[in-house]
């Protein structure tokens, strides 16, 4: 929005935070308009503050802007206030670098982080003026792209979309902008040709080249290509190699405060751990790392280029990384004496250690969190989080003996085989912790006694997950098990929280939805439902009055769970590993089996099919990229 | 360095350590255009990483969190351009003005670039009063309606009610007013005025605008587009009106 400053003034002065809406940041990439041939928008459907703190766009963004003939820019979803006076006004969104309307650009992406997005994703194509159905975009209009994590299940939101990207983004999304850059300029161009020719890069799915069927009582028929010589199963993209992939030298520095407001590092893709009930472990194996080398040569670059004096590692469980100590010195060689701090999200209790403790700045501050996320043993090996009771106590232990004196535990509640005993054994552990407190010598715990925040969140099954078939638990269920929770907790040391069930209900619908869905979404977004991942913004109500006014069944795809010879609507995609292996792991969970990690040995989850410069998958450990 | 510094009794070229080890380095800055919605906070913030990209020989403070020390002055609101902030630095060691200012611009975009950097003997906070350009583009711009807001701004008392933390409660403004002059330009008033820019009686501009909102009845338009209006900070002075440096 950096046109017409004058009489943006006055609404810029009526808003919440203006400073969203300025760009104009220390590194935003400025490229000339006639020299560019392919104009890329990168939306991201929630407000500035969190779209500027999300690492994928960061990378995507930095990956663009090199090829010297494409320019990328960024959007944000506007705040509620503000969209009401765009709206009023009839202001379209505009990309934050040129200022330049969304809608007159010729790719226009979005990055879906989280279902809740959708409705805002929709928000921002009305504001730019577009049409949210693809099959109602003219032949002039920009291609709408969709990708990140929320599409291993595009389906509901698959007809709003021209084209889908599956998987890691860095190699794909250069290739579809010189596809489009190559028929543009030898004039083979025009809409259908380009999504058909789009098929052919590995990881594009183009929605409207397939039909689904359905059976009378609901279930998918069949999916079918429309055409012959289209793929039937869209293989996600991965980058073979983490070493030699593009990452950002430079960030576009924020005027105004966002989530995460430091430098982060990426130190590997995927999970060796394989909790069941985990979508990010599952879909981002085979499991690759960084060199030190490489993160540190990062580190330091970016710090020299943004000034931070924060650095965040980012991985899914930091402490799996197979040279983490490396890594860490790498770092402490020069960030003590630069005034830099390391912190380290995503500990495990099983590998907790004084060490890491004292080399994590962020450790530095009162609390300390963990994850246990059920609450008996039982419970923890039927998800396969293979962590124990003694794992707890060891970890706590340091950490009160660190000083620290305030402990946050991760739960879930709704977890398939849960009794209340498991629900019970929520407040057990709690008690576990402040046990572990008094345990110890006064003079080797923090002064001032302990305390203990759980904080419960509901299971929502996902795809490519062992729990992909499950029932999810009913608004009833989810209740009366926060309600039990909450009445056997006695003591006041313990601080109890727990996220609505009702949000996990709709997440539940969307994540395991298909495309009849998308009516409820496209009427959502007709009706105004928009940021509602923002609480005050949620209304259940209304999703579940949009869901009756578009025929959505909302229990189908929660509570009544999915047969295991049924079509699952993401049965599409290939994201790895195989539905063997998902089925195998399901048996395992009913038996409270666990399964080993990839580091002691090979559980054949698939994904080592994908290629890669892999860690642990011993057909190709070692190996050269494919 | 200009000639308002090269004659300044309070800038220095031969800067001595003081005894808590650092130099302490006067910035001036602009900060203009869309950057007018970057709030003091965010600008603090946005400050502290802009030095550090600098590699300047930065002085931290002792401690269990040691940072780098910036001062500033009279705080910008959001909406308010300016072309004289204030910020002090300190360094461990001399570093030539010049390069001082080139390592800082390097770091900032065009509406937010540095003018002038020198060692003051001064303080930062004899900073006493600030002068202002408003342009105010209201429907119904006349001369009528300029004197109507002269007389407004020249009365003996100006009573606003401002919150605080006890509540509201009524302040006369007018010794905080050193100057008011009303115009009429291109169909818009401009305001010229000094106010008051100290720690113990900072008068915002904003207060001028909502007063003449309510008695003249000025930006009073429910169509926002139509009317707007842009606060400039010109100037800076010390408590006697000499310039400030």
């Amino acid at each position: 929005m950096s046109q017409n400053l004058n009489e943006l003034s006055s609404i810029l002065k009526s808003v919440e935070k203006p400073g969203r809406y300025i760009g104009g940041e220390y590194h935003r990439v400025m490229k000339d308009k006639a020299a560019v041939k392919c104009r890329f928008a990168f939306c991201f459907p929630d407000v500035y503050e969190i779209g500027m703190s999300n690492l994928g766009v960061r990378i995507l963004y930095d990956v663009l802007n090199k090829e010297p003939d494409v320019w990328c820019e960024r959007a944000y979803a506007p705040g509620k206030d503000m969209k009401e006076k765009m709206e009023e006004y009839h202001l379209p969104l505009t990309a934050v670098e040129s200022g330049d309307p969304v809608a007159a650009f010729d790719m226009v992406a979005f990055s879906l982080q989280y279902e809740m997005c959708y409705s805002t994703a929709l928000g921002m194509l009305k504001l730019s003026g577009l049409p949210v159905w693809a099959k109602d975009r003219g032949a002039d209009a920009p291609i709408v792209i969709g990708g990140g994590p929320c599409v291993f299940n595009p389906e509901p939101i698959a007809p709003f979309f021209d084209l889908i990207d599956v998987g890691e983004g860095e190699e794909v999304l250069p290739e579809i902008c010189r596809l489009y850059i190559e028929m543009k300029e030898n004039g083979s161009y025009t809409r259908e040709k380009f999504l058909l020719e789009a098929t052919k890069i590995e990881g594009v799915y183009i929605p409207s080249l397939y039909d689904v069927s359905y059976f009378e009582d609901g279930r998918i028929k069949a999916f079918t290509p429309k055409l012959p010589g289209l793929p039937t199963k869209i293989r996600k993209r991965i980058i073979a190699d983490l070493d030699t992939v593009s990452y950002p030298e430079k960030l576009v520095m924020p005027y105004i405060e966002t989530v995460h407001d430091r430098i982060v590092l990426e130190v590997y893709r995927g999970c060796m751990r394989g909790c069941r009930f985990c979508q990010a472990g599952m879909v981002g194996r085979p499991i690759r790392e960084k060199s030190p080398e490489t993160i540190c040569k990062a580190a330091k670059c970016l710090y020299d280029n943004s000034g931070y004096e924060e650095i965040s590692l980012i991985a899914l469980s930091i402490s799996d990384y197979t040279r983490l100590r490396e890594l860490t010195d790498g770092l402490l060689s020069w960030t003590d004496d630069a005034h830099v701090s390391l912190s380290l999200p995503s500990l495990r209790l099983d590998s907790f250690s004084e060490e890491l403790m004292e080399k994590v700045s962020s450790v530095r501050s009162a609390g300390l969190t963990f994850a246990p996320e059920a609450g008996t043993q039982r419970l923890r090996d039927v998800i396969n989080k293979n962590v124990t009771e003694d794992d707890l106590r060891r970890s706590v232990g340091i950490a009160f003996r660190g000083g620290k004196s305030a402990v946050k535990l991760y739960f879930m509640d709704g977890l398939p085989t849960e009794t209340m005993e498991d629900i019970e054994g929520i407040a057990g552990v709690a008690k576990t912790v402040i046990d572990c407190y008094y345990e110890l010598p006064k003079e080797e715990r923090p002064r001032g006694g302990v305390n203990v925040t759980i904080s419960v969140s509901c299971f929502v099954p996902k795809p490519f997950t062992p729990f992909q078939w499950e029932k999810q638990d009913s608004m009833e269920q989810f209740t009366e098990k926060q309600e039990h929770l909450r009445s056997v907790i006695h003591d006041r040391r313990i601080r109890y929280t727990y996220h609505n069930a009702d949000t996990s209900r709709i997440e539940g619908v969307f994540a395991r939805g298909d495309r009849r869905v998308a009516h409820a979404i496209a009427l959502a977004a007709e009706e105004g439902v928009y940021l509602d991942a923002w609480d005050e913004n949620f209304s259940y109500e209304k999703w579940l009055d949009l869901f009756r006014r578009t025929g959505v069944d909302p229990d189908f795809y929660t509570t009544r769970g999915f047969g295991l010879d049924e079509i699952l609507p993401w049965d599409m995609i290939d994201a790895g590993v195989s539905k063997e292996f998902l089925l195998r792991e399901r048996e395992k969970a009913y038996r409270a089996q666990t399964t080993v990690s990839c580091a002691e040995h090979c559980n054949g989850c698939g994904a080592d099919h994908l290629g890669g410069k892999t860690v642990y998958c011993p057909k190709k450990k070692g190996g050269d990229p494919v | 360095m200009n000639e308002r510094l090269a004659s300044s009794p309070y800038v220095t070229t031969t800067p001595e350590k003081n005894n808590g080890g650092y130099i302490t380095v006067r910035v001036r800055f602009r900060k203009t255009g869309s950057l007018q919605y970057i709030s003091h906070l965010d600008l603090i913030r946005t400050l502290s990483k802009v030095i550090v990209r600098t590699h300047l020989p930065l002085w931290y403070t002792e401690g269990f969190n040691p940072k780098p020390k910036i001062s500033y002055a009279a705080p910008l609101s959001v909406g308010t351009e300016s072309l004289c902030e204030y910020m002090d630095l300190r360094l461990t060691e001399y570093v030539r003005e010049e390069e001082i200012r080139a390592a800082l611009n390097r770091n900032l975009t065009d509406e937010m670039q540095v003018e002038e950097v020198y060692y003051p003997l001064s303080k930062i906070t004899d900073l006493f009063w600030l002068s202002y350009e408003i342009r105010i583009h209201t429907v119904g711009a006349s001369e009528e309606l300029a004197e109507d807001c002269r007389k407004v701004l020249n009365a003996e008392r100006i009573p606003i009610v401002k919150k605080g933390k006890a509540g509201e409660h009524e302040v006369d403004i007018r010794p905080s007013i050193r100057q008011a002059e009303i115009s009429l330009d291109g169909g818009e008033i401009v305001l010229r005025c000094i106010l008051r820019a100290d720690a113990n009686a900072f008068l915002n501009p904003e207060h001028l605008i909502k007063l003449l909102r309510e008695k003249c009845g000025i930006l009073s338009c429910p169509v926002l587009i139509r009317e707007w209006y842009s606060i400039l900070r010109v100037e800076a002075y010390r408590e006697n009106l000499d310039l400030f440096v």
